[in-house]
């Protein structure tokens, strides 16, 4: 809505700018026009300058040449009426039509109006009064009369009428904008509701029943995608869960077994030891059918988090103490370094989430490092963050998981290092946090689990 | 009934071999009389029949769910039942249900691992009161003697008598003899908290019960500091 409100502002204020500025333009135009035109009035020869070449020599009327020529370029004819008499008693080029005879009436009208429809114009001489006709319909002829008090009041109102004419379109533009807001609001919430994946059904009437029809339509067509995506998501959780269901009860059958037989003695050590082999890999199916089915309900958000205020210091002394007394073997080595006061740091986690991500790198480096290698596990507090570090002096990590980190896309392609480290990455994501891995210069490769303390 | 041998077992599961399986190791385990079924109407049945001293109960069966049939047991009886669960999930109903199953064991499990907890459940509910008629165990440390009945180490030399904190201490590290107690654990043991404000109080305790029970305190052989983690009773052989 708020930025409705600031559409709905501008719209007024440029239109009514727009009014204004129209108005301000023409006003300009019309006062260009008038002063233009009035300049064009101004004739090279004006009547009285016409008048003056006409001299009287001998008692004969002689017209210059100049004069003449003026008469010809800007009017049609001229004539000399006798003060007295009213008669013409000097032309050149007089119409036919145009009488000889003047009266004091004939005078007053024509000077004013029209003579016989020529357009005229008069000069008063000293020896009668002396006349120029225009072409017919060359000139629109009226006196212009006004007020002189009504004149000045213009100049005083003319500003006003300016204000009033701006607050008018200020007015006409908010009625308009209101008009143009209460349709619009309608679609707006429906884009809102968009938005928040709400069904958005508008009514469809009016003049953006177009517009709300096609917002309905898209919004239909969200709520049956999401609905899509949501059924089929839950089909995937399912169906890993049913699998590592059906998974689960052979594997239990097969270690079952394969530790009976690792306990038979009747049984050669050789044999009891390939039995042994058989049961640890059976274990191995089983962790990864945990973490499969842990990773598609993270991946899906079907995993609510148990969360509480753990100290990560415990967390991880438990882990470690837990690989140490499930008894390791000699080839490997876990050191456990709380650093300065960082246990201080309590962070907010599911303990049994996180302390599965810890165990699934520690076990990752014993699983890739069959060879052996010194696990150190740091906690490190750094600014309002915890780190937690798995590092060891193994192989290192393939290229693969390390340029894909952080870009782990659960299930649509498991890292060649195994669902472990995958899974890590859920945890770390689903408690806000961030996995960062590299390898180490010397050998081996540390892994920080990054989580922002409380 | 003479021992937890003699208690009669009923398995319901759907999985014929596995039931095989199960009903397998618990006879060479001992246990004398073993009654499998594949479903909760013959589950029902042998109950009534049978009236089986403890009941290995699959969550998930053709015919219901396992959960539902404990509850119809535990209504005519108290009969103690350990859930085998092939679901992440049913964790999650067992513990926030309350329903008061005895233990629970996801598959796939270990053979020893099933028959620890079968045990533990069948010796709990049966013969509770032999198990504290033992008393709390004596042990030895080298020379020293401690009887965690009366809270007195007894050196040759000398004898001293435990402080309560020494003695939960003491206790908790010989309930876990052997392995690493953590910090922590210890904490919680004796003062409910973890470690974090205990570092020192934790370390003064265990140096005052070291002067009990070793023979040289500041070279201490079976009350070791494991760096980092927490402590570690052991029987005094040097470790690598």
């Amino acid at each position: 809505m708020k930025s409705m409100l600031k559409i709905l502002t501008r719209y007024v204020f440029s239109a009514a700018g727009i009014a204004l500025i129209l108005l301000m333009l023409n006003l300009t135009l019309l006062l260009v026009w008038f002063i233009q035109t009035s300049k064009n009035d101004i004739r090279e020869f004006s009547t009285a300058e016409v008048a003056s070449e006409l001299t009287k020599e001998n008692g004969d009327y002689l017209m210059s040449d100049r004069g003449k020529e003026a008469i010809n370029q800007f009017y049609q004819w001229a004539m000399l009426l006798d003060e007295k008499s009213g008669k013409v008693i000097w032309s050149e080029k007089l119409p036919t039509d145009v009488p000889r005879e003047y009266t004091i009436s004939d005078v007053a009208s024509f000077s004013r109006w029209y003579l016989k429809d020529y357009p005229v114009y008069v000069w008063r001489r000293s020896d009668g009064l002396f006349v120029v006709g225009a072409a017919k319909d060359s000139m629109w002829k009226h006196g212009v009369e006004f007020p002189s008090d009504q004149f000045e009041k213009t100049i005083t109102w003319f500003p006003l009428t300016v204000i009033i004419n701006l607050i008018a379109a200020l007015l006409l533009a908010l009625i308009l904008g209101f008009r143009l807001f209460n349709s619009l609001r309608p679609i707006f919430k429906g884009i809102d509701d968009l938005v928040l994946k709400k069904p958005v059904e508008i009514a469809t009437s009016g003049i953006l029943g177009d517009l709300a029809n096609k917002l309905n339509q898209t919004s239909e067509q969200l709520q049956q995608q999401e609905t899509a995506l949501q059924r089929r998501d839950n089909a995937r959780t399912t169906w890993i869960a049913g699998i590592s269901h059906d998974i689960r009860t052979p594997l239990t059958m097969m270690m079952g077994y394969a530790s009976q037989l690792e306990d038979n003695p009747n049984l050669s050590s050789d044999e009891r030891q390939q039995a042994g082999i058989i049961r640890r890999q059976a274990e191995r199916i089983k962790k990864l059918v945990n973490n499969l089915n842990l990773a598609s309900k993270l991946e899906y958000e079907m995993q609510p988090l148990k969360l509480e205020k753990i100290d990560p210091a415990e967390l991880v002394r438990n882990l470690v103490a837990g690989f140490l007394n499930n008894g390791l073997d000699d080839r490997y080595s876990i050191h456990l370094n709380v650093e300065g006061d960082n246990h201080k740091a309590f962070v907010q986690a599911d303990k049994e989430l996180l302390g599965r991500a810890v165990n699934n790198l520690i076990e990752n480096s014993i699983q890739h490092n069959p060879d052996g290698c010194n696990i150190l596990v740091t906690l490190r507090a750094d600014a309002g963050h915890c780190l937690i570090i798995i590092s060891d002096n193994g192989k290192g990590l393939p290229g693969d998981v390390l340029n894909n980190q952080g870009a782990f896309n659960a299930l649509s392609a498991i890292p060649s290092h195994g669902l472990g480290l995958m899974l890590v990455q859920q945890i770390v994501k689903a408690h806000g946090g961030a996995v960062e891995m590299k390898n180490l210069p010397l050998a081996g490769c540390q892994i920080n689990l990054r989580l922002s303390t409380q | 009934m003479k021992d937890i041998f003699d208690c009669r077992l009923l398995i319901v599961d759907d999985e014929p071999e596995l039931r095989k399986m199960v009903k397998d190791i618990l006879l060479r385990e001992g246990y004398l009389r073993v009654l499998t079924a594949a479903n909760c109407a013959q589950a029902r049945q042998l109950f009534q029949t049978e009236q089986p001293d403890a009941v290995i109960l699959d969550v998930m069966l053709p015919d219901g769910d396992g959960f539902l049939l404990m509850r119809e047991f535990r209504s005519s009886s108290s009969v103690p039942v350990l859930f085998l669960s092939a679901r992440d999930e049913d964790e999650n109903r067992l513990l926030g249900l309350g329903l008061g199953a005895d233990d629970y064991i996801t598959k796939p499990f270990l053979p020893r691992e099933l028959i620890l907890r079968l045990r533990a459940v069948l010796t709990r509910t049966y013969f509770p009161i032999t198990s504290k008629n033992e008393g709390k165990p004596i042990f030895h440390l080298g020379a020293a003697e401690v009887d965690l009945n009366t809270g007195i180490v007894a050196t040759p030399t000398d004898q001293f008598t435990l402080t309560a904190k020494e003695y939960v201490l003491l206790e908790k590290l010989f309930e876990n003899f052997g392995r690493i107690v953590t910090g922590d654990s210890l904490c919680r043991a004796a003062w409910g908290d973890n470690l974090y404000g205990y570092e020192n109080t934790l370390m003064v305790h265990i140096r005052r019960l070291r002067e009990k029970i070793e023979p040289v305190p500041s070279h201490p052989r079976y009350l070791i500091t494991v760096r980092g983690l927490g402590y570690k009773l052991c029987d005094g052989e040097i470790e690598k």
